[in-house]
């Protein structure tokens, strides 16, 4: 997962995290974004579950 | 012609100073930069010390505050004493020979780690070393964090001294063994697995963690905690709010922690003379910190808030989701950091869970939050940072990250920890000097321990005989 051709700090000159120059950043920022998205879903649906059992 | 050549050694005068003055810039920023450090870590112990507090019940409150300090004031010159020592003198393993970057081993660690000969010129005041007692000052306080760290697992029935003398065990001995052999550019663990732990997921909090379960093993559970059948009570401290706000000082202690792991440039112990770097000598940022760790707090919350809604388990998951990236919070790319502290997050309550059901109680889940987390932050490494230069250097010339190394490395992690903190609490437990006698556990510490009342206007609970023994 090196991001670049020679395994070796002298040449890293600039973005040297996991997968820098593949599609691995885009798709780690998109699972995060959809993480948070279904988090806030799940989380009201089931809020308001518990907070329906009181108005009974 | 004369006049050009003293205006040329006029410039060149001009030069030198300016060479001059920068270095010593360089070298206050240095120290400063360390310095620094040290007081923001003594706010992990400052959270530590509320979070214990507020996780204690009233009647016990005090004793837990007390226990806790006395570990912070004896693992600082314990680790002055002999635990500096052990981190320079032992990274090549216990026989104590000098590594290939020459700096470790018995002798070189005689040279500067002794209060004693002269040793003792870098133990103490000296206006040519501006270095030394700051980066001990650093690793005194990862010292003493790992004796937080085990503080809190054990509260409300420990005996003061039993617990001092283990806080000195993992603080100024087992940790640091664990520190010379994985996080030292001449560590057996990183020279010849390749291993990487940055922050030290493994080295710092998987060692605490299962050291702590290793007393936990002997010192057994609070009265009360489980019932005949094995099922368990939910023994609740007296201040929760307290207790999420002493997680989140943590949290802001952890800021000065990890920037207490980078190295930085331009001076002659620096590994570079431009960049910052890791202990390993590979190259860092300090925005790289900024990135990784902002995201791994978010992702651990998220990831426990989904699952428990409960703020204690919610700060606990963002401690999750630092350590659980902390070994390559150099190398992630901040939303892998999100993504493996959201999944950190998820499995803190379970795994917690799964120990109480063996019988451990572990009154707020150190070993889980530092331990297993800890242990799965370094194999998350391994996974994702495989082929990465361990060393500063090239692949070939130095290790490479691979999970086999991550794996040895949680494994000896894990029996540092472990085996130091199993077999020192079965010897105290067998002196009579590790749990409180019964009655005192049930009457309350703070009446046996302190002489003074954490609430006195509210009166205590100290005297009221508990209905259940839980209470």
């Amino acid at each position: 997962m090196f991001p670049y051709d020679e395994a070796s700090w002298s040449v890293v000159d600039g973005a040297m995290f996991m997968g820098w120059g593949s599609a691995l950043p885009g798709i780690s920022t998109a699972i995060a974004a959809i993480i948070c998205v279904v988090v806030l879903v799940i989380g009201h649906r089931s809020e308001m579950e518990k907070a329906k059992a009181f108005d009974k | 012609m004369e006049q050009q050549i003293a205006d040329l050694a006029a410039k060149l005068a001009e030069l030198e100073a300016a060479s001059v003055a920068a270095a010593v810039t360089n070298t206050m920023f240095a120290e400063t930069f360390y310095y620094l450090t040290i007081p923001l870590m003594i706010l992990i112990h400052a959270g530590f010390l509320a979070y214990e507090m507020g996780a204690s019940r009233l009647k016990n409150v005090l004793s837990s505050g007390v226990k806790n300090i006395l570990a912070f004031a004896f693992v600082i010159p314990t680790f002055y004493f002999f635990g500096w020592w052990i981190y320079w003198g032992l990274p090549t393993g216990i026989t104590g020979s000098a590594g290939p970057a020459g700096i470790s081993g018995a002798e070189y660690a005689n040279s500067i780690a002794w209060g004693w000969g002269d040793a003792a010129q870098y133990m103490g005041p000296n206006i040519a070393d501006q270095a030394s007692g700051v980066f001990f000052g650093a690793f005194a306080l990862f010292a003493a964090t790992t004796a937080s760290i085990m503080s809190g697992a054990v509260i409300e029935r420990i005996q003061t001294i039993g617990f001092i003398i283990l806080a000195v065990v993992l603080g100024s001995f087992a940790w640091v063994v664990a520190a010379a052999w994985g996080w030292h550019a001449d560590g057996w663990l990183v020279t010849q697995w390749g291993l990487h732990d940055f922050g030290a997921a493994g080295l710092v909090h998987a060692v605490a963690g299962f050291f702590a379960l290793g007393v936990l093993i002997n010192l057994g559970p609070r009265i009360g905690k489980f019932n005949a059948d094995g099922t368990a009570n939910h023994i609740p401290g007296h201040n929760m709010p307290l207790t999420v706000v002493g997680l989140m000082l943590i949290i802001v202690g952890f800021w000065g922690f990890l920037m207490a792991c980078v190295i930085v440039p331009g001076e002659a112990w620096s590994w570079f003379g431009d960049k910052a770097s890791t202990i390993y000598g590979t190259p860092i940022t300090l925005s790289a910190l900024s990135f990784n760790i902002l995201m791994a707090i978010s992702g651990g919350i998220i990831g426990s808030w989904l699952f428990t809604r409960d703020p204690f388990w919610m700060m606990s998951g963002a401690l999750a989701g630092i350590i659980s990236t902390a070994s390559g919070l150099d190398i992630y790319f901040p939303a892998m950091a999100f993504i493996i502290a959201f999944s950190a997050g998820v499995i803190l309550k379970p795994c917690a869970d799964f120990l109480e059901r063996r019988g451990i109680d572990d009154a707020v889940g150190a070993v889980t939050v530092h331990g297993t987390i800890g242990l799965y932050g370094l194999i998350m490494l391994g996974v994702w940072g495989s082929g990465f230069p361990a060393l500063g250097g090239a692949a070939g010339e130095v290790p490479t990250i691979n999970l086999i190394g991550q794996i040895v490395g949680a494994a000896v992690f894990f029996l540092l920890g472990f085996v130091p903190g199993f077999g020192c609490s079965w010897i105290l437990n067998k002196l009579g000097m590790l749990r409180v006698p019964k009655g005192a556990e049930l009457v309350g510490m703070d009446r046996v321990k302190v002489p003074a009342e954490g609430y006195p206007e509210w009166g205590g609970d100290a005297g009221i005989k508990p209905a259940h023994p839980a209470e």
